[in-house]
């Protein structure tokens, strides 16, 4: 492989990736109603007739051969309608495709890791043709001969080729000639031809084979290509294509030689393919119309709608989210200048009028950036619709999946990182949780199809992720006993309350299950789960009940995110409250505080009362503020807790951007003393910006 | 310091070994710490940097001194005398060092100069017990003692 496959070996990897996961979506969503859709079949055969084009263009045959049985087979479906299989075939045809599916997947992966790819593939390729054979019940050959034709000699031998390439059904050709030195010149007509062809024109191209044969890339070079068109309005809406490709240095439309004077100009030169071509013997094929493709491209589906979409790679996207940040602050930073104050109040008042303006664009730009990276977590969830159906096979268990919250979109790179742990759970929870027989459901009063839930909803600073399943739950003393007997206890059993022995599932090699199965049980689990979504700075939590279920729950702050928050002062450091929690801001007079037995203060507002955070004596800060009536009290709240903070000085409201610690400091699990990140001020300080709800667990609950 | 790494003969000067062994010689910058003078390879040194204001963490250990704010990136940094059990340093002399892509700041008493050590001199510091963070010593032609400080555990909070 040379350089110039290198780039497209990227876009082959996203392409086909992209494709399959359609293909997968499909498979599941037309598996649970039974049946395929006329429109579905259309798309499987056209994202068959994609990855063949595009893996014989980056030679890598297998996967070329079985996505052309495969389309071969959905031709023939389509061809006769689907409505022709019976239930029986349709349910081995699903099963054929996610084997398919797999098949495909795994030459990609090889291909990804620059593995060799799996040769022996005659097997899998015979069980599509027996299943095509079955389906058609047409005599054996036919099918055989329709399958062989992929990226074998053509059997058809053609007299001799006259002017333009010899085919009868032919009406109009284009000749195409490419611009010099572009390299590859075969694979970059094969390119155009699959263009054209993916508008819904039928279309046979000259030099048959193009795209397994290298040699012919010498004759393209000198003499052009041809497209066959079986009438003039293909080629003219081909030729409409064709300005929109690359590459094309000239291209001419020609009637076919009916009338000799006409013709003359493409006939001269297209003596030459054919010359260039019978030197080579591994090519003997002459230009014949090609078996497999006529029929598909005559009833073609209607011309897929191009979607505008292009692939960024995730680190412009960063350095655009970072530059975007500094944005933010710089404008703060001149909009807030001292210098401003010296201005005529004429020449600030305009100041101010183009400051707001600045602000309303950068608020969008803002939003905007923020969008780019955001994807819905469907993709997501549809692998785990294929995962349950997978296992649901294998365990014989009947379970229902339901999603929830598909659409709900997520910053990229987290949906990257919770995949695994989203699987690993849903794993378990058809392994371990959900009941053995349908008989032990009824038995104990359930429904006999099992339920698994998994959904995913937004908050305003975070994504919760639960899944649920109504199997047989977790018993504490099990995982108690267990626990204790791989030495994982670090004090008394009896003095483990019923969460805490939950919890216990979460570290490290601990597993209940007794046997490894193929998907669970490996003691490396529930661990790494939380590991993987403590990186993204989530936090992972469970309740399950004895016999009614289990259901876990992930939480996960939205990264990067630009807060509006309020800057206050604790001695010299400054803190930034995210405005969203902030209720109301007060000033206390002496005699408001009301103390319990401990000496706890607390607040009477709104007719309830509140308990009171001295921030500087919670983080240990020295300050001259320590009596509530000289600094202000904040009035904080989160989703189901309030409280007050005291704080020494308000210092003003700014929009910053969040920015996480770093790494080496994650050990210190600042999360759990009430800090949720940091951000850099206008002036190159750096401000420490509190998470209101885990502050409240780390100074009121564990108190 | 601006000799050139791969100038031979000053590297032979220095530390007195085959031209053809030099894979054994590290660049390293020494600075004075807990009354020591400590070298750490200038392949884990990014930068000194003097008089930056530390935004102080609250709940960390008394040697995690904060965070500082290096050009937009948020560094921590470590009192490493404090680290090593002793009272905190008083000057304000940070050195920036990147260990396996954590990067991480140390303050220091002072910086001393960069020069070439060879590790082939090195020896384990008999009381191993005792140090935590560091893990050689070598004696320079002077007679006077540098100790190594071990990377990978200034990179482990502990």
């Amino acid at each position: 492989m040379d350089n110039g496959m290198e780039g497209m070996l990227d876009t082959y990897l996203f392409e086909t990736n992209s494709l399959l996961d359609r293909l997968d979506e499909m498979l599941v969503a037309d598996e649970k109603i039974g049946d395929f859709s006329t429109d579905d079949v259309n798309e499987i055969f056209r994202i068959m007739h994609t990855i063949k084009g595009s893996s014989a263009m980056m030679e890598f045959s297998p996967l070329a051969e079985i996505a052309h049985h495969i389309e071969d087979m959905f031709f023939y479906i389509r061809d006769k309608g689907i409505d022709s299989l019976d239930p029986e075939h349709k349910k081995e045809l699903f099963n054929l495709m996610f084997r398919s599916e797999d098949f495909l997947r795994g030459q990609v992966e090889k291909v990804e890791s620059g593995e060799a790819l799996d040769t022996d593939i005659d097997s899998f390729a015979a069980d599509i043709n027996n299943f095509l054979k079955k389906i058609s019940g047409t005599p054996a050959e036919e099918a055989a001969q329709d399958a062989s034709s992929g990226g074998d000699a053509s059997q058809a031998s053609v007299s001799v080729m006259e002017h333009l390439p010899d085919d009868k059904e032919a009406v109009c050709f284009l000749h195409i000639f490419l611009e010099e030195g572009i390299g590859m010149e075969n694979l970059r007509a094969y390119m155009i031809i699959n263009a054209v062809q993916e508008c819904g024109i039928d279309l046979r191209y000259y030099p048959e084979h193009m795209e397994t044969d290298s040699s012919t890339a010498a004759s393209i070079i000198e003499e052009g290509f041809f497209m066959a068109f079986t009438s003039e309005d293909d080629a003219n809406a081909a030729a409409n294509v064709l300005r929109s490709q690359n590459y094309i240095r000239s291209y001419e439309l020609a009637a076919v030689p009916e009338q000799e004077p006409e013709a003359q100009a493409p006939v001269q030169e297209a003596q030459a393919p054919s010359d260039a071509r019978q030197p080579v013997p591994a090519s003997p094929q002459k230009p014949a119309p090609a078996p497999q493709k006529p029929a598909p491209a005559k009833q073609s589906a209607a011309p897929p709608v191009k979607q505008n979409l292009i692939s960024v790679s995730l680190l412009r996207l960063d350095s655009l989210q970072n530059i975007v940040g500094e944005i933010v602050i710089t404008e703060s930073m001149v909009t807030s200048a001292p210098e401003l104050n010296q201005l005529s109040r004429d020449a600030y008042d305009n100041f101010m009028k183009s400051a707001r303006q600045l602000r309303k664009l950068t608020d969008d730009l803002q939003d905007i950036s923020m969008s780019l990276r955001m994807v819905p977590v469907s993709g997501v969830f549809q692998k785990m619709s294929r995962i349950v159906r997978d296992m649901k096979q294998k365990l014989n268990k009947d379970v229902h999946l339901t999603l929830i919250g598909e659409d709900t979109e997520i910053d990229k790179t987290i949906v990257d990182s919770i995949q695994d742990p989203i699987m690993h759970m849903v794993r378990n929870a058809m392994d371990h949780g959900i009941e053995d027989t349908p008989a032990e459901r009824i038995a104990l009063g359930k429904n006999p199809q099992g339920e698994i839930i998994l959904s995913a909803t937004h908050t305003s600073s975070e994504v919760v992720i639960t899944i649920a399943d109504d199997g047989k739950g977790m018993d504490p003393e099990k995982l108690l006993a267990k626990a204790k007997e791989k030495g994982l206890l670090v004090k008394p059993e009896s003095e483990y309350s019923v969460k805490e022995a939950l919890g216990l599932v979460m570290l490290p090699g601990f597993s209940t299950n007794q046997e490894v199965t193929e998907f669970s049980g490996r003691g490396v689990g529930m661990d790494v789960v939380k590991k993987n979504v403590e990186a993204v700075g989530g936090v992972v939590s469970l309740t399950s009940e004895y016999g009614k279920g289990t259901t876990f729950t992930m939480k996960i702050p939205l990264t990067m995110a630009i807060v509006d928050g309020m800057k206050v002062t604790v001695g010299s450091s400054i803190f930034t409250i995210p405005i969203s929690n902030i209720r109301q801001s007060l000033k206390v007079l002496p005699g408001d505080v009301i103390r319990d037995e401990n000496g706890n203060e607390m607040l009477e507002l709104m007719d309830s009362f509140y308990p009171v955070v001295r921030l500087h004596e919670f983080y240990n800060i020295d300050t001259e503020v320590t009596e509530l009536s000289d600094g202000i009290v904040m009035w904080v709240e989160t989703s189901d807790r309030s409280f007050c903070l005291f704080v020494d000085e308000l210092v003003g409201e700014q929009q910053v951007v969040v920015k996480p610690f770093p790494a080496f400091l994650n050990y210190f699990e600042l999360k759990n003393s009430g800090i949720g990140g940091c951000t850099i001020l206008g002036d190159g300080n750096i401000s420490i910006i509190l998470d209101i709800q885990s502050l409240h667990a780390a100074a009121l609950e564990n108190a | 310091m601006s000799e050139q790494l791969n100038n031979q003969e000053d590297i032979q000067e220095v530390t007195e070994v085959d031209a053809d062994d030099v894979s054994t010689i590290e660049r390293c910058l020494t600075f004075e710490s807990a009354g020591m003078i400590l070298y750490i390879s200038t392949n884990n040194v990014i930068e000194i940097i003097n008089n930056h204001s530390i935004t102080i963490l609250p709940l960390m250990p008394p040697y995690i001194k904060g965070i500082i704010n290096l050009r937009g990136q948020i560094l921590p940094v470590m009192d490493i005398q404090q680290r090593m059990g002793k009272g905190p340093t008083e000057s304000s002399c940070i050195i920036v060092l990147d260990i396996d892509s954590v990067s991480l700041g140390i303050i220091v008493d002072s910086v001393r100069q960069v020069m070439d050590i060879d590790l082939k001199n090195v020896r384990p510091i008999p009381l191993k017990n005792q140090q935590k963070l560091l893990n050689g010593m070598v004696t320079m032609e002077d007679g006077t003692v540098f100790m190594s400080i071990d990377c990978q555990a200034l990179a482990v909070p502990q």
